[in-house]
């Protein structure tokens, strides 16, 4: 009988123990990642199909918040700056949602030629979001006659702080190896500044536009996962949706989404 | 790897009057012998002994959490937070910028804390393998440290000596870098871009306060500044330098000078143009090689070299730098204002020093240490002020003060982000007792602001810096403005990171609620000050304990017609004596 | 060799006895004596030697001859005239430093160890007398160890959460925030501390903090919060529970003496 009561006691222990594990596994996954294949092989894509769509947002839309700005105002104050963590334009287009392929294991080669860029015009960076594939050299540039300071916080890949002082146009960024994203871009001495990054494996990820639209193009036929990410309203990396490509043909997909609960 | 041998030793860090040279010897042998063990367990592999998980939780997991993940029961009302050890992010390195710590590194700070910060030393709560068993088992926390490969660590061989030359060439690097973003124009820790830093973990951060060195969480010697440059300071907003182009990376230290002056013309001409052009092209071709590097490539000897080069010219300025930064602190902190080593007003004849008077360069001030208040809620476990430093000059009629203190902002009226209602600001508050105790086991009142017995107060508002109020209190929330209020003639600055705040009163007034001053009479003194962006308001400041001040006594005219008296005396007392035993000798 | 007077005899024995306490004693315990103490040593030398001489009045005579001979002797003149100018000297330096000294705070003299209350209370609640009221949970350390680690882990909580400011990560007194405070905090690892207690005392300490001392406590110095505003009984019962469990030190039970 005793042996009985010890064993439970032990596994009541060994559970109290274990469970925190669980919870740490749930808030990783409030972090809110985005989803990469476990490997992906570059190739020739003839006859590839199209997945496009819109992003609008659904529910009222509240108004832009009017960023603080604290120094440098001759360069930084010249215009209104907003919180651009929610841009909602015409129809109710959400701009600024990453839209892209979850499951995707083949597919067209990934550019390393592209030349990604983030400008830091008026103490703003622009694009909101970036999509840096792996292993290419992201390029900081500034032209606003102040010092500026790009920090950005990884913690796949190693964080990165550079100063990029009022004098340097452009601070090249070292190519990353892992996948990663989204991680936010901020600068150390203009604390409103922010933008979000996501270094990516495989050549199908789209950033929406003004009109909230996206496009994938020479997706090889298959049946896909199409998964989205926005900095205020969340992804649907929990129930992505479904999307059948065939050759040569276009798929629509749209998605509505909502401020995410906070 | 070359080990800091002298960083191991029961040596240093005591300073007990008359340490014995037997004891000295033996314990120098016990260091050596510890530091020889260093050696051989410097290679340790991240693992997780029996030893070491014990000392871990019985030690370090209340602040850094049982998964190392920086969430300990006492993580919650510390700033800077305890360190997240699963990011494989350490601030305190003698490793190259992106590198882990080595070994030697964890040690160390294991056995000599971090000053300004809650972590503790641990040289006698721990033994030596004790904290190498604990350095072992928290690299089990961060996957890298799987990897076993020797960090590059931060070559010191080059150092550039202390000079005022040197400190000169970093004084003009610390404005053309962008230092004074965060640390200010003199390093205060005022930098515009102060209020609003965050550490990678979203947490608050300010910057160093570099005329503060006895707060630098890695030292205050030129070479830990050094470190903290070349290595950076991970998980801050302190970037590393390396291979960059803020740095003039790829130039010579010539081209550098000629290119910064290029940059500060306001318009160049066709020619500065191109000559700058063939700096950026240089820079642009050695800054290749430098991200080659982080991205994994191996070099060719042709690079390398260049490479070499372009990082030496990095070393010097970061020397320069870091000579610079050590000017600006005194050698050690300063002694708190304890013991005979009272504030003792000076007397002058005439008119007292006004604010900004040369008069008060000649005083050494006081330092009076504070901590936050965490006696009363709402409690202030994270202070932003280190200390008030004070002067003090009295005549026949008056006494005047300046008060000195170094704060990371000027803040006057900011909304409190929580309540949105209570205007925060920058304050001072000079507590004395209304009557002084008479003897030393007379009471004093309660050093919170009064209790049984009252305090009588000088509150300063920065909002106000011209006015002082004259305060009654009898406990910390039981403070009453004076109904009347004394002719007290106050100034208050805010320059460049820190307050100077005159004040001056009479020695005497009419009201018996004042504290009435006398001159050789040793009066109770204690401040509470708030610093207004640190969210500080009512309860939430940081205090001292009781001090004492006094308005030193002019030296008795007496020194100079006693002393002789008794020397005559003796002298013929020593005749009488001479006379009386010959008498009856005779 | 001339055997030395026994004025000189004793001047060497008193000297020497001064240096010996004034500077060797406090070097090899590295703690300088007190003054106050110093002079006391001093003073019973003083009498010890002159018991010795005025024994016998031979012996008084033999102490008092080389005074003489310097006062009068025709040999001895050169003697006379060194002291004639000392003397006065060194009584002129003396009292001039007397004068220009420059005036000390009067120290501050504080009892270490206040006796308690007789009746032990949390906020307005009696629990129970001083020397009777033991430590509710102290029993599980025997009876139910699991419930007893429980207790000192939530001391540990509390202790951390509170307490280790001041008092230090390692119960040593030596937190963040001591050392610009006067008193400096507890150290618990001090052998002195938790032995010499009874639970009911740390109770009452921690709950009444530096306000509830008694007047020779010094209790407008003491920075300890009132604890009973902030935590709960058991709280407090827990984080004793804590201190003699980190520390290893038991505090003293009732059976014993005082």
């Amino acid at each position: 009988m005793k042996t009985y009561m010890l064993a439970c006691v032990a596994l009541l222990l060994a559970c109290c123990y274990v469970l925190p594990i669980f919870a740490d596994h749930h808030e990783a996954g409030e972090m809110q990642m985005l989803q990469f294949p476990e490997s992906y092989k570059g190739m020739a894509v003839s006859n590839g199909g199209t997945i496009s769509g819109t992003v609008t947002f659904e529910g009222d839309v509240p108004e832009m918040k009017i960023l603080e700005i604290t120094k440098d105002e001759t360069v930084c104050a010249a215009t209104e700056k907003h919180d651009e963590s929610l841009v909602v334009g015409e129809g109710n287009a959400l701009k600024n949602t990453i839209v892209y392929l979850v499951d995707i294991s083949q597919g067209k080669v990934l550019d390393k030629a592209v030349k990604p860029e983030i400008d830091q015009k008026g103490c703003k960076f622009t694009p909101h979001v970036q999509i840096v594939p792996v292993g290419v050299r992201l390029t900081m540039l500034n032209n606003d006659k102040v010092n500026h300071n790009v920090h950005i916080f990884s913690s796949v890949n190693k964080p990165v702080n550079k100063q990029q002082t009022k004098n340097r146009k452009k601070l090249r960024l070292a190519g990353v190896k892992k996948a990663e994203g989204p991680v936010q871009v901020k600068c150390d001495i203009h604390g409103w500044m922010s933008a979000w990054l996501a270094y990516v494996p495989h050549p199908y990820f789209a950033v929406t536009d003004e009109m909230g639209k996206f496009t994938l193009e020479d997706v090889p036929p298959g049946t896909y996962q199409l998964g989205y990410w926005h900095e205020a309203c969340g992804t649907n990396s929990e129930s992505p949706a479904t999307v059948t490509v065939e050759a040569g043909g276009t798929v629509t997909q749209d998605f509505t989404l909502s401020m995410k609960k906070m | 790897m070359t080990r800091r041998y002298k960083k191991i030793t029961f040596l240093t860090g005591q300073s007990r009057p008359g340490g014995r040279a037997a004891w000295a010897m033996l314990l120098g042998c016990c260091a050596l012998l510890a530091s020889m063990l260093s050696v051989a367990r410097a290679q340790k592999a991240p693992e997780a002994s029996e030893e070491g998980k014990r000392v871990y939780e019985k030690s370090c997991a209340h602040c850094h959490g049982i998964e190392g993940r920086g969430d300990g029961s006492a993580a919650e009302n510390l700033l800077p937070r305890p360190r997240d050890f699963t990011r494989g992010l350490y601030k305190i390195r003698s490793t190259e910028a992106g590198q882990l710590p080595t070994d030697q590194d964890l040690f160390d700070i294991l056995t000599e804390g971090m000053p300004g910060s809650s972590m503790p030393g641990w040289e006698t709560a721990l033994s030596a393998n004790e904290r190498w068993e604990v350095v072992a088992y928290i690299k089990t926390f961060h996957e890298g440290f799987k990897e076993n490969e020797a960090p590059r660590q931060i070559d010191l061989s080059g150092k550039i000596a202390y000079s005022e030359q040197s400190v000169e060439t970093g004084k003009a690097l610390y404005t053309e870098l962008g230092c004074v973003e965060c640390h200010g124009n003199v390093g205060r820790g005022d930098g515009t871009s102060a209020p609003t830093l965050t550490d990678e973990w979203g947490f608050r951060t300010w910057p160093a306060n570099l005329a503060q060195g006895w707060n630098f969480r890695g030292g205050g010697d030129t070479e830990d500044i050094f470190k903290r440059f070349i290595g950076g300071i991970a998980g801050s907003p302190m970037p590393a330098f390396e291979g960059d182009s803020f740095l003039h990376f790829g130039l010579a230290s010539e081209e550098s000078k000629r290119l910064t002056e290029l940059e500060s013309k306001d318009e160049m001409t066709e020619a500065e143009e191109e000559e700058s052009g063939k700096f950026y092209e240089k820079m642009d071709a050695a800054v290749d090689i430098a991200l080659s590097i982080t991205e994994g490539e191996t070099l060719n000897t042709e690079d390398r070299q260049t490479f070499d080069n372009a990082m030496r010219v990095v070393y010097e300025k970061s020397w320069h730098l870091a000579n610079y930064v050590k000017s600006l602190s005194p050698e050690k902190r300063p002694e708190p204002a304890i013991g005979n080593n009272v504030l003792r007003a000076q007397y002058v004849g005439g008119e007292l020093p006004a604010l900004g008077d040369a008069a008060w360069e000649t005083l050494k001030a006081s330092y009076f240490p504070v901590v936050g208040q965490i006696i009363v809620e709402p409690r202030q476990f994270n202070p932003t002020l280190d200390s008030i430093n004070v002067k003090s000059f009295y005549n026949d009629n008056e006494v005047a003060f300046l008060f000195t203190w170094d704060d990371r902002t000027h803040t006057t009226a900011l909304e409190d982000e929580e309540t949105g209602k209570k205007v925060l600001e920058d304050a001072l508050a000079i507590q004395f007792p209304v009557k002084v105790p008479q003897g030393p086991t007379a009471p004093k009142p309660y050093f919170l602001w009064g209790g049984r017995l009252p305090v009588y107060l000088w509150h300063w508002k920065a909002s106000a810096p011209e006015q002082v109020t004259e305060l009654t209190a009898k406990g910390i929330n039981k403070a009453e403005v004076q109904a009347v209020q004394s002719n007290i003639q106050a100034k208050g600055t805010y320059t460049d990171g820190q307050y100077n705040l005159w004040v001056k009163r009479a020695l005497k007034t009419d009201d018996k609620k004042d504290l009435q001053i006398e001159p050789g009479v040793f009066v109770p003194i204690a401040f509470s000050a708030w610093d207004g962006a640190n969210g500080d308001v009512d309860t939430n400041r940081v205090i001292s304990s009781w001090y004492t001040f006094v308005l030193e006594p002019v030296p008795s005219s007496r020194r100079f017609i006693y002393p002789p008296l008794v020397a005559l005396l003796s002298v013929g007392a020593l005749f009488g004596l001479r006379m009386f035993v010959r008498r009856r000798n005779s | 060799m001339k055997r030395l007077s026994l004025f000189t005899t004793c001047l060497i024995i008193f000297v020497g006895c001064w240096v010996f306490l004034r500077f060797i004693v406090g070097s090899v315990i590295s703690v300088p004596i007190p003054g106050s103490v110093v002079a006391m040593y001093m003073g019973l030398i003083l009498i010890a030697i002159l018991v010795h001489i005025s024994v016998e009045d031979s012996r008084f005579r033999e102490f008092l001859r080389p005074l003489r001979e310097t006062l009068v002797d025709d040999n001895r003149r050169v003697r006379r005239r060194v002291v004639a100018v000392l003397v006065p000297l060194v009584l002129l330096a003396y009292t001039y430093s007397i004068f220009a000294q420059r005036a000390n705070p009067p120290g501050n003299p504080r009892d270490a160890h206040p006796s308690p209350p007789l009746e032990l209370t949390y906020k307005d609640e009696v629990i129970g007398k001083m020397q009777e009221v033991e430590n509710p949970f102290r029993h599980y350390e025997k009876d139910e160890p699991e419930a007893f680690k429980a207790h000192v882990e939530n001391g540990r909580r509390v202790y951390y959460q509170n307490c280790f400011y001041c008092h230090g990560d390692d119960l040593d007194g030596q937190g963040h925030f001591a050392s610009p405070l006067q008193p400096l905090p507890a150290n618990f690892q001090d052998p002195g501390i938790i032995p010499n207690f009874q639970e009911s005392f740390l109770f009452w300490r921690i709950s009444k903090g530096g306000p509830g001392l008694p007047a020779a406590g010094t209790p407008w110095d003491s920075a300890m919060p009132i604890w009973e505003n902030m935590l709960t009984k058991d709280e407090i019962w827990d984080v004793i529970l804590f201190l003699s469990d980190y520390t290893g030190y038991q505090p003293r039970t009732f059976g014993e003496g005082h």
